[in-house]
């Protein structure tokens, strides 16, 4: 056994380019499931479109490569018909923040015990390099020739707009605190968002000024710094965890027909309603 | 259960649950709504049932994609808008195989057009709404009884053909309240057909035209052709199975009158004055029953809640021209049928005093 038994290595070399972030993300998830003991019987990979939905398919699971957009309906729905199962969402920002935005803002606030892994590259890699709901403002990109004119998306401020949310923030140069962001995620009982920094060197980096990935990583070794401990909200360029209060549920099998979670009101009274 | 009197939407929901549904996502949309209301009522009394009123029609469709490919037979219901925002994962549907069920409940469009209104407007829709070339399997019941006995066959079909049926109604046979007795209807009931999510296998379930392997196979025309081939006979030879239709009314009659859904109750008091036939499958068209059919008659009338969707569809069918009455802006009533029917010279005009109503 071993981290490798978790990966299709037969269908490598992958399609990502050379210097292409997910494939550090797709190592240390396939080490923390190997850490735990998820495997096909016991975990499924829902993934979206983007360079990243294409993990699904290098990873020894059943994988369901959804539509644009579409991870955390489908996510939410198997992890619903099948409480027993892990479920891990892995796709991109724009995938998550931007065709699929209402439904992050609304599977927050069901709270679905589920995991999303969000390979934040801060562009639209796969169709060349446009501007992303993530892309900070002024870059220039294929898309924003003048340099982008609109905020980007606050993915903690949004995910933790829920009380119960679970919010990671880390970089793929920093493997420690990645590993340890998505074991503590898929260990969450309830929503968790790991907000991955991720280098497209290809479709984005060497645009904007990056000769190589690896001076993508030295970049995100210099400017991220680990949180203080304790921190309720991580300032930019902070890595660190953001950890709701987990919410009172209902027994499995028994969950409120909100598709798997008592409402606020119901979880304050303390018990789980029969 | 006895006899008791039930509403279109409801034997709907009751047909669903026979079918051994066990999973809905919806979004509120009239003339559907009572679907997802019956729906959280039933999943309050009964833990194995989930419900999931979701943000939007988008998020329902791609639930119960979610759902049944966890292992549970899924459904939901909406109308023209939202059927639209489902439309993509219809497609998506059709592509990776996903047995589950769309109930349309026809209203007024396009937009929010007439939203309490009847219509049968989402003909062409229910069989062309989607990206790209796939095969549709779609009922239209004509009363609550029937809305009771396609639902049940909706998921069955879904089941043995390994995709999306649509079941469509409309806002009047939505709210329409018949005595039924459900007991005395006999199903059948098919069983689940896909192995469920994490038993064992690690299969990917991508829109992406990919090999068996995993690996893309996006530009390679074969293989589309062998899967899309190989998806439409398997589709097609199932629809075999499910070739509801009616023919009758005065079949001495030189013209015949088609019509569906409740269209086809509206038109009831013409029997004598024509033979009908009636699809309950609209897609696959029944091409075969229809031309038979069509060939011991003069004439040809379709009398439908849009402007010539299925008319247009019975020509290319026939190749021969088919009249056309349709019955548009929500005025599906008898009088309306007559008096386009009366224009085209197919029915004496009424004598002085007569009412549609009255027949």
């Amino acid at each position: 056994m071993g981290f490798k038994d978790k990966l299709k290595e037969e269908l490598f070399p992958t399609i990502w380019c050379p210097g292409c972030g997910i494939g550090l993300i797709m190592t240390q998830l396939s080490l923390v499931m190997d850490e735990l003991g998820l495997d096909e019987r016991n975990t499924v990979l829902v993934t979206g479109i983007g360079c990243t939905g294409r993990m699904g398919g290098y990873m020894d699971f059943d994988a369901v490569y959804t539509l644009h957009g579409r991870t955390l309906p489908v996510a939410e729905a198997i992890k619903t018909v099948r409480p027993e199962l892990k479920v891990i969402v892995v796709s991109g920002d724009g995938d998550q923040a931007s065709i699929g935005g209402n439904h992050l803002l609304h599977t927050i606030r069901r709270n679905p015990d589920i995991t999303v892994l969000c390979n934040n590259n801060e562009i639209y890699g796969l169709t060349g390099g446009q501007a992303g709901p993530t892309t900070p403002q002024g870059t220039k990109t294929v898309s924003s020739p003048a340099g982008t004119t609109t905020t980007p998306v606050n993915l903690q401020g949004l995910v933790n707009t829920s009380p119960h949310a679970f919010y990671a923030k880390t970089t793929v140069y920093h493997q420690g605190a990645l590993r340890k962001a998505i074991r503590e995620a898929i260990a969450w009982p309830g929503f968790a968002f790991v907000d991955i920094t991720s280098q497209c060197i290809e479709n984005n980096g060497r645009r904007i000024g990056f000769p190589s990935a690896n001076e993508m990583l030295m970049h995100y070794k210099r400017e991220f710094r680990p949180a203080p401990p304790g921190s309720s909200a991580l300032e930019s360029h902070q890595l660190g965890i953001v950890r709701g209060t987990p919410e009172e549920r209902a027994p499995a099998g028994v969950a409120a027909p909100s598709g798997g979670s008592p409402s606020r009101g119901e979880a304050g009274s303390g018990e789980g309603e029969e | 259960m006895a006899r008791r009197l039930l509403q279109g939407n409801e034997a709907v929901l009751l047909g669903a649950l026979r079918a051994g549904a066990t999973y809905y996502a919806g979004y509120p949309i009239s003339p559907s709504t009572e679907i997802l209301m019956r729906a959280s009522v039933h999943a309050a009394d009964h833990p194995e049932f989930r419900f999931l009123q979701a943000e939007d029609e988008i998020a329902s469709a791609n639930a119960i994609i979610g759902a049944s490919l966890a292992g549970a037979k899924s459904f939901t219901a909406t109308s023209g808008p939202g059927f639209s925002l489902m439309q993509e994962a219809i497609g998506y549907a059709h592509k990776v195989g996903v047995p589950c069920v769309f109930v349309d409940v026809q209203r007024v469009g396009p937009a929010t057009g007439m939203p309490t209104m009847p219509g049968q407007g989402d003909i062409l829709q229910s069989r062309y709404g989607s990206s790209g070339d796939y095969t549709s399997l779609v009922f239209y019941p004509s009363s609550v009884v029937e809305c009771y006995r396609y639902a049940v066959e909706a998921f069955n079909a879904a089941e043995e053909s390994l995709s999306p049926v649509v079941l469509l109604t409309d806002a009047f046979i939505a709210h329409l309240n018949e005595v039924v007795d459900l007991d005395a209807i006999e199903v059948e009931v098919k069983e689940r057909t896909l192995p469920a999510l994490a038993s064992g296998q690690t299969r990917l379930f991508t829109g992406v035209l990919v090999y068996a392997d995993g690996e893309p196979a996006t530009a390679d025309a074969d293989e589309y052709l062998r899967q899309y081939e190989e998806a439409k006979a398997r589709r097609l030879t199932i629809a075999e199975r499910y070739a509801f239709h009616e023919y009758g009314w005065n079949t001495e009659a030189e013209t015949l009158l088609i019509a569906y859904g409740i269209t086809r109750r509206i038109c009831q008091p013409l029997a004598p004055h024509f033979a009908l036939w009636r699809p309950v499958r609209i897609w696959p068209v029944l091409e075969r029953e229809l031309r038979e059919v069509a060939a011991r008659h003069r004439d040809i009338v379709v009398v439908e809640g849009n402007d010539g969707q299925y008319a247009g569809v019975v020509e290319r069918v026939l190749r021969r021209d088919v009249a056309r009455v349709p019955l548009l802006g929500g005025r599906m009533s008898l009088e309306a049928a007559r008096e386009g029917l009366t224009r085209l010279g197919l029915l004496a005009a009424e004598p002085v005093g007569a009412t549609g109503s009255a027949t």
